[in-house]
């Protein structure tokens, strides 16, 4: 602790072509310990090629040992207002925890939160200089932050992230968890994957104690997806890849997230999460037009088409975090499951399969309330019918 | 949900419900449409007033309305607003969240939309004007900006569908996304482990929210949907800002009555962890007792009160059966006297034999029913038939409370049942009740009585029709000699009143007591004492109670081990605040743990090696409910 732990990742801006693929995933792999902490941003041809170098030896030693102790129960969820991060905080004010959400500032603040019993404060991964005052007090930080689908994915996804690793690191915060994405070591030619595996590589690198959570898919996502259109009678758009996901409940990860935190048998570990069964977007959409008792109107579009697309944005600078986005169009054609085997990991955990939620019941539970309350819509309407 | 941000996005609500309609509803807030694609179905159930709300926001658009339109409007303005209040209140704070969401997405849109509303509503209005039967649609068909609007729609809903399929559903989950989900939960929607039936409409009183189990019990309590107020001693920022915003607040001490009697107005619950900050006196009595003893006192006012506006009777007050004070209430009560032993009483000619009792109102004005039972296997009793008020029977009460005072003898209740014309059919149910020297109140549950004979069915307080008070002389025991003052044979009984004790489904009071045990030693005394007082004067209160006695609190997150729930002060280990509150906040609905007092800890682990047995016991989880199952066993009205 007393040494300084220089630390260097370097990650290209853009993989533009596949062939720069092997460099790429050598030069991050490589932690390079620099006597500075040197910041190089370097062009290489055309494209630019940022090299983050980072010195984290700070007053981690004096923090340690005297003063107050840092209560384990106090906790700080970064990206608290997404789809998995408002789990985990409910999660953890439900088991007692004292959370802190690191949000955004906004224009209005996240209520919720707040209403849940949380404390709010704001700061922004792209702002450094905002990180570390909400680092002050913490025992945990639970990472489940991602950049919005509309910004640069480097802007939180890396340089935010390493920001706040550094400083997690600086400050001696005494346990890291990281969300990550399943298979993401295989995929470097998806930005997102690339920047969640290189940051993977990154914590275990910092000596920070640390678990890392692969996660697949979260059923939530399929409501919007899927379910709301088909409900709607609105076309439902899917791709024809054989890609097999193993859909998980997002309050499912969180609950194994606090077993996994307070286990001591996972910390340094990477554990992967996957639901019980894997599905490809056919299967999901027969299973919701079932459950829906009506017919989706599903247009298929093949991932030929969406590669192609990808290939096309991606020659204008312009377009190119629509590339971006659609990158995941790489997966979906290189016919990979996603999921993984999970026994060894509720034996770790010492939970119990039969209490992971199934994506049936989980979309029954859906369809039959929405479908309740619409019954409950349709009988009034018909009652306002009768002025009309 | 979008009620609250400004009209286009209302109207954008609006759009859908007329879709769910399945008519061709030609509302004017449909031109002010701008991308209404963010909304799932799942908002749609929310949005229902919003049409009603555009309309009525927007008194010049009402005048644009043809009739139909405005008739329509009208009628689900009505039923909406009706139906949603409620629901709109537990939701504000999510709706705010997720209107901002929403903003935030959708800023850009909406300012265009705005204006582009604004121009065609003044185009409509010149049109409408001339030709007031002309379709809405049309208009916009014909305006160019309406045309631009509609392909722009229709491009951006298929470039995001498109552009999602190649995603990542994992990590980028989008706005939309988010937003839909919001609605699910807030709906109580599937998979929300944490919703509880009715908590919208249910506002628990936390006394003592910012002690350490209170703090959690507040969050789940917010979490679950639960309106919550909070009872705390000083409004400082700093006290405030660790409760949630949307709790109610309310400043006072528990030792003041008329601060707990603004706090306990509007609640239907209460869950008291306020504890002493130190252990003198003074403090321990004024919130540990008389701290309970008023918020209890306080409840039951409220009821009462709340139950004479609506000119009936409280479900949660106390029936009186007999009050003495006056000489003429002692009307109907007789006085009798026999013996277990019937063929040694009639050849009673024994030297010290003799039964002796009276029943009557003294000239200090108290009822007392007074004397002496030599003989052996006598007894004396007064009874009297029941003669309750119109309308209420006994099966709606739990139990009675009588409140005596006297030398402190151990009498039997009896109560008779059976058809009131024939005497000989009736059968006779029996409890023990202790009383101290000086008065108190016993609390005589119905579920205590046992039938004099075994064979008889239980006790149904339906048919009970005449009330016995019976002294019978303990055995007397060789040793003790000594005759006088303290002779067990004589009894003195001061009759003050005969409540009886409402009954109900769930409990209404949750108190966080102790065990004792982790209090320094030479103090434990003087705080149990105080702790006993406070759970004695909730029992009496009529209230519904469960009282938790948890072992030494840790502050460590819960949920992690297995509980054991007891009765009879024999825990030993610790237990995290967390689980306690989880207690207190699963016990709020579970009848079984009406009326019961329990003591808990966490479950004794023994070394590695040494383990005596296997327990078999279940960590809480998002399947079970372990609290049913454990409370059930223990006993009642304890």
């Amino acid at each position: 602790m007393a040494t300084s732990t220089s630390l260097a990742a370097a990650l290209p801006s853009r993989v533009t072509s596949p062939g720069r693929r092997a460099a790429l995933s050598c030069t991050t792999s490589r932690a390079q310990p620099r006597p500075h902490p040197v910041r190089a941003v370097s062009s290489v041809g055309p494209r630019c090629r940022l090299v983050v170098t980072c010195n984290a030896q700070a007053a981690a030693p004096m923090s340690i040992g005297q003063g107050t102790p840092v209560r384990p129960t106090s906790v700080l969820v970064v990206g608290a207002t997404g789809t998995l991060g408002r789990q985990v905080v409910r999660r953890a004010l439900d088991e007692g925890y004292d959370v802190r959400c690191l949000v955004r500032p906004r224009p209005a603040p996240a209520d919720f939160l707040r209403d849940w019993g949380a404390t709010v404060v704001n700061a922004d991964l792209s702002k450094p200089e905002t990180i570390p005052a909400t680092l002050v007090g913490v025992h945990t930080v639970i990472d489940c932050a991602t950049g919005r689908p509309e910004e640069p994915i480097r802007t939180v996804d890396w340089e935010g992230k390493v920001a706040l690793i550094q400083c997690a690191k600086a400050m001696g915060i005494q346990k890291y968890v990281f969300y990550s994405i399943h298979n993401c070591d295989k995929h470097p030619e998806v930005p997102l994957m690339e920047i969640k595996y290189c940051t993977e590589r990154f914590i275990q690198d910092t000596g920070l104690d640390y678990t890392i959570i692969r996660l697949c898919g979260f059923m939530q996502g399929l409501i919007g997806q899927y379910a709301v259109p088909i409900l709607e009678e609105k076309s439902v758009w899917g791709t024809d890849a054989p890609t097999r996901i193993a859909y998980m409940d997002t309050q499912d990860v969180a609950r194994l997230t606090f077993v996994a935190l307070r286990n001591e048998k996972a910390s340094k570990k990477l554990l992967t999460f996957a639901g019980p069964r894997a599905w490809t977007t056919q299967e999901v959409i027969t299973l919701c037009e079932r459950l829906a008792g009506q017919d989706a109107n599903v247009t298929t579009v093949p991932v030929a088409v969406l590669r192609f697309t990808r290939q096309l944005t991606r020659f204008f600078q312009w377009t190119n975090d629509v590339a971006d986005r659609l990158a995941f169009s790489e997966v979906l054609s290189s016919d990979t499951v996603f999921s993984a085997p999970m026994n060894e990991t509720y034996q770790l955990l010492g939970v119990e399969a039969k209490d992971i939620l199934t994506l049936e019941k989980y979309l029954q539970d859906y369809f039959s309330n929405i479908l309740k309350k619409l019954k409950g819509l349709k009988a009034q309407s018909k009652q306002s019918d009768i002025y009309f | 949900m979008v009620a609250a941000v400004s009209p286009p996005g209302a109207a954008g609500a609006a759009t859908i419900i007329a879709s769910f309609h399945g008519t061709h509803c030609a509302s004017p807030s449909r031109a002010a449409a701008p991308r209404p694609r963010y909304h799932g179905s799942a908002c749609c159930f929310a949005a229902k007033p919003t049409p009603a709300a555009a309309v009525a926001s927007e008194p010049g658009q009402d005048q644009d309305v043809d009739d139909e339109g405005g008739v329509l409007g009208a009628a689900n303005g009505a039923d909406a607003t009706l139906s949603t209040r409620k629901k709109r209140r537990a939701r504000k704070g999510k709706r705010s969240a997720a209107a901002q969401q929403q903003e935030a997405e959708e800023e850009e849109a909406r300012r265009k939309a705005e204006e582009e509303a604004a121009a065609a509503k003044k185009k409509k209005a010149e049109e409408e004007s001339r030709a007031a039967s002309l379709d809405l649609d049309e208009v916009m068909a014909v305006s160019p900006v309406g045309l631009g609007r509609r392909s722009r729609q229709l491009f951006d809903e298929v470039w995001r569908k498109f552009s999602r399929l190649g995603q990542m559903s994992s990590a980028s989950a989008t706005e939309a996304l988010a937003e839909a989900e919001q609605a699910v939960l807030s709906r109580g929607g599937p998979m929300c482990e944490f919703t509880v039936p009715g908590a919208q409409d249910t506002t628990v009183l936390v006394v003592g929210a910012t002690s350490r189990i209170g703090r959690i019990v507040v969050r789940k309590l917010m979490l679950r949907g639960y309106n919550v107020k909070a009872l705390v001693r000083r409004d400082d920022p700093e006290v405030i800002d660790m409760l949630p915003r949307s709790v109610d607040i309310a400043v006072g001490d528990v030792g003041d009555p008329l601060a707990v009697q603004s706090a306990v107005s509007g609640c239907s619950k209460i869950i008291y962890c306020a504890t002493a900050r130190s252990t003198i006196t003074g403090d321990l009595n004024r919130v540990d007792n008389q701290g309970v003893r008023n918020v209890s006192k306080a409840f039951q006012d409220y009821y009462n009160e709340m139950a004479q506006l609506r000119a009936g009777k409280s479900s949660k007050s106390k029936l009186l059966i007999a009050k003495f004070k006056s000489a003429k209430s002692l009307k109907g009560w007789e006085v009798n006297q026999g013996s277990y032993f019937p063929n040694a009483y009639a050849s009673g000619s024994s030297f010290d034999e003799g039964i002796d009792a009276s029943f009557e109102f003294s000239e200090g004005g108290q009822a007392v029913f007074a004397g002496f039972v030599f003989t052996r296997g006598g007894y004396v009793e007064i009874s009297k038939r029941l003669s309750l008020p119109l309308g209420s029977t006994l099966d709606r009460y739990d139990g009675l409370l009588l409140s005596v005072g006297g030398n402190g003898r151990s009498y039997v209740v009896i109560l008779e049942t059976g058809p009131l014309a024939d005497t000989s059919q009736s059968k006779k149910y029996f409890a023990r009740m202790t009383t101290k020297v000086g008065f108190c109140r016993v609390r005589v549950p119905f579920s205590a009585f046992r039938p004099v004979k075994p064979e008889d069915p239980p006790l149904d307080p339906f048919l009970v029709h005449t009330f016995t008070i019976r002294f019978e002389p303990k055995r007397q025991r060789p040793g003790d000699g000594t005759q006088g003052a303290t002779d067990p044979r004589n009894f003195e009984l001061i009759l003050e009143y005969i409540k009886a004790l409402p009954t109900g489904q769930e409990t209404d009071f949750i108190l966080v007591s102790c065990t004792g045990s982790g209090i320094e030693p030479n103090r434990r005394e003087q705080v149990l004492k105080a702790k006993k007082a406070g759970e004695d004067a909730l029992r009496r209160s009529g209230l519904g109670y469960t009282i938790v006695r948890p072992g030494p609190l840790q502050e460590e997150p819960g949920g992690q081990r297995a509980l054991i729930f007891d009765q009879g002060n024999r825990i030993s280990q610790a237990i995290s605040c967390a689980d306690v509150a989880d207690i207190c906040v699963k016990a709020l609905h579970d009848s079984t743990a009406r009326n019961k007092s329990f003591d808990v800890c966490y479950e004794y682990v023994s070394e590695q090696g040494n383990e005596l047995y296997e327990l078999v016991a279940h960590l809480p989880d998002k399947a079970n409910n372990y609290l049913t199952p454990a409370l059930s066993v223990l006993e009642k009205n304890t």
